[in-house]
């Protein structure tokens, strides 16, 4: 077996107009390689080709040049995707379906037997938080309730490899903090997962890998550990130290020949001010 | 798989207030199609919800089912929702027989239910008819003379028209053979004569016949005298006993009084076996309006796997109406060769058609000609013409429509699959 979940060689992506005029180079030259059980981040400003990228991958785009693998076949074919799960970049769900129905409607395209569908069905629902919603139409779901339906039906066919385009937009901070769970639950299953994001703190949680496209060009790739970490800087976080020890410990590193640069009480960060409110208020 | 996309799309269809609306217009329409003014004749009132049905509510039915289909694919590009099913392991092939499949099920539906519906309303009409003109509610199969022969002198013959003159001086003789086993002096047959009648004392005096109808085989006959006007087809009942041991029969027809004329042609005699048959032609009926339906569906699928939903619903209903346009075109010109015809009689007297009329003719007429040669012929779908007649629709139509269609069908599945595969979702 091929031990790649994705890789790409020279991947390129020119979008043409109508009169098959070059107009936008979107993504070029791109290589880069997702080993099975990763979490891969693919990050990038507005416009830099993320959106493109996981297209060619699922075969909706053609590649104007190069070639991209899945699984250990070519992108697009049909074998590959029952292995697949994908979360588009906005919720693009059928609004006259509930949630039960859209989700028994995308199992049964992966031929999933009877029992097996409301089992998972049953879980799904549950897992997205959707279980008070299950019978209501999908029109009437707010846009986080949107995209929690869209990560459900994602992960219907537990695939391999799960691709999430910008999985948290939209999300509160309790559905962000629930999805990056869930994507390090997937880790825990094996699953590989590829997801495009510019929200970096939820990368850097969650991620192994990244990868930086800016303008269709790999700026960076490597390990986010490696990438982030400083390596000529300490921290240290005390708790209930007297203002005179503080005093003694600058005066030990600067004769040490170390520079103290900030000595500060941390704030902590509003997102962990919102989810305990919320969570204090159930 | 393809079931599975079936039935969603055909699931969002009938979730759809259009088609509701349809379904609710169709009804009224069929409710309120016996109290339509109609002429005096008793059967006009059945012909009329005939008409109604198999036109008006017809035509209903097809623009929902092309606004549907036709729209369909596009709404799925433009809403995205298509990634979902792009990203599943259904190839696009099936996406495309699966919404075909779907609009299919869905005219099914239409088609029974508001068949079922008429079926009723024909029903409450046919109790009222009187037993002469029950004919509209059988199922009558054709058989045309096999020869047609004349025993003493021919009057004269004019364009085609073979004339005999009453004062037993002439007998035109329609032989009709190959009635099968049909003929075993059970089922009761009837001829219908549409003859041309002359009568040297003015045209509307009624005008009597002898009309004889033979067994060959046995030699049995039976005369009967019938009074025949121009323009209105007579109905002969035949002695069932007559067709017994034999499946040919001669009918001859002559005018009993001097100064009256008939004009016969091979076709204008017909012989008719009554069957109370029906429920199955009605049912026939529907078939081919259903299949009518598939085709169309077939042809709006197809467009629509290319072209957005506007141009395609556009497009869809012009290769839909594109035979009635041709039919236009062709009147159109017609009248432009008309004014030909009088510049050769006397030339230069009459005005020379104008010269864009002709290019515009040519521009209209040709390409129109060409797209006919390709696109499907509607009207070959046309079963109302075998209900009004009381007409038996044979299998070998129904069969022949069959096959037009999934021909038809066949070439849009293989177009829209290859349009479909090259097209990228952006
Ligand atoms: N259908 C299209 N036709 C032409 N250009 C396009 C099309 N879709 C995207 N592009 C261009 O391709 C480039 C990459 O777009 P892409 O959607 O991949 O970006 P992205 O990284 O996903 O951005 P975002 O973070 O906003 O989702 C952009 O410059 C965009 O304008
Ligand atoms: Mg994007």
């Amino acid at each position: 077996m091929d031990t790649f979940a994705v890789r790409t060689e020279g991947l390129t992506k020119i979008y043409k107009d109508f009169w098959r005029r070059k107009s936008v180079s979107a993504l070029t030259n791109l290589n880069v390689t997702i080993e099975r059980g990763e979490i891969f981040g693919l990050l990038g400003p507005n416009g830099s080709g993320k959106t493109t990228t996981v297209k060619l991958l699922l075969g909706l785009l053609f590649p104007t040049s190069g070639k991209a693998s899945v699984l250990g076949r070519p992108a697009s074919d049909l074998m590959v995707k029952s292995k697949i799960g994908f979360l588009p970049e906005e919720s693009y769900l059928y609004k006259f379906l509930n949630a039960e129905e859209i989700l028994d409607f995308y199992a049964r395209l992966f031929h999933i037997p009877r029992e097996e569908r409301r089992r998972r069905i049953d879980k799904l629902i549950g897992d997205v938080g959707l279980q008070p919603h299950r019978k209501r139409p999908l029109s009437q779901y707010s846009k986080g309730m949107q995209r929690r339906i869209g990560l459900a039906q994602a992960i219907i066919n537990d695939p391999e490899l799960v691709i999430l385009d910008e999985p948290t937009s939209g999300l509160d901070p309790m559905g962000s903090c629930e999805i990056k769970e869930l994507i390090l639950r997937f880790k825990e299953q094996g699953k590989t997962v590829l997801l495009s994001s510019h929200l970096l703190a939820d990368v850097q949680t969650i991620c192994d890998r990244i990868a930086i496209l800016n303008k269709g060009v790999l700026q960076v790739m490597g390990n986010v550990r490696d990438l982030l970490s400083k390596r000529d800087v300490i921290e240290f976080l005390v708790k209930s130290l007297p203002e005179d020890a503080i005093r003694e410990v600058e005066s030990f590193i600067k004769r040490n020949d170390g520079e103290v640069l900030s000595v500060k009480h941390p704030v902590s960060t509003l997102e962990e001010l919102f989810v305990k409110v919320i969570q204090d208020s159930k | 798989m393809i079931l599975t996309i079936a039935k969603h799309t055909f699931r969002e269809a009938i979730r759809k207030k259009i088609v509701h609306l349809l379904i609710g217009l169709g009804i009224i329409i069929m409710a309120i199609s016996p109290y339509i003014p109609t002429t005096d004749e008793p059967d006009a009132k059945v012909k009329m919800i005939f008409v109604v049905f198999f036109q008006v509510v017809a035509l209903l039915c097809i623009i929902g089912i092309i606004l549907l289909s036709a729209s369909s694919l596009p709404n799925e590009i433009e809403d995205k929702t298509i990634y979902g099913l792009l990203s599943k392991p259904v190839s696009r092939l099936k996406i495309v027989v699966g919404k075909i499949a779907g609009f299919s099920a869905l005219s099914a539906l239409m088609v029974v239910v508001l068949g079922l519906i008429n079926a009723a309303v024909i029903h409450r009409a046919a109790l009222r008819l009187p037993q002469d003109y029950s004919g509209i509610v059988k199922a009558r199969s054709e058989f045309w003379a096999s020869q047609l022969s004349f025993q003493g002198d021919l009057h004269h013959s004019r364009q085609g028209i073979q004339w005999i003159e009453g004062g037993s001086t002439g007998v035109a003789v329609w032989h009709f053979s190959g009635l099968g086993n049909k003929g075993n002096g059970r089922l009761p047959f009837e001829a219908e004569l549409a003859l041309k009648i002359e009568n040297s004392r003015g045209l509307d005096e009624a005008v009597p016949l002898t009309v004889r109808v033979e067994n060959p085989a046995t030699g049995l006959c039976k005369e009967q005298i019938v009074s025949a006007l121009e323009d209105v087809p007579l109905t002969v009942r035949i002695d069932p006993q007559i067709l017994q041991k034999s499946d040919a029969v001669n009918v001859s027809v002559f005018p009993i009084d001097k100064a009256h004329y008939v004009g016969a042609t091979q076709g204008n005699v017909k012989l008719y076996l009554v069957q109370e048959r029906f429920a199955f032609n009605y049912a026939k009926a529907l078939a081919i309006t259903f299949l009518k339906f598939v085709l169309i569906v077939a042809i709006g699928v197809m467009g629509s796997t290319y072209l957005s939903a506007p141009v395609n619903i556009a497009a869809t209903f012009v290769v839909f109406l594109c035979g009635h346009v041709l039919d236009f075109a062709k009147d159109f010109s017609l009248l432009i060769q008309h004014s030909h015809a009088h510049e050769e009689v006397i030339p230069g007297d009459v005005e020379r058609p104008h010269a864009f009329l002709v290019v515009l003719d040519y521009l209209v007429r040709k390409p129109l000609e060409w797209l006919s040669a390709i696109l499907p012929d509607f009207k070959k779908f046309d079963s109302l013409e075998f209900l009004l007649k009381g007409i038996d629709i044979p299998w070998e139509t129904v069969g022949f429509l069959f096959g037009y269609t999934a021909l038809y069908a066949g070439v849009c599945l293989a177009i829209s699959s290859l349009l479909f595969k090259k097209r990228e979702f952006f």
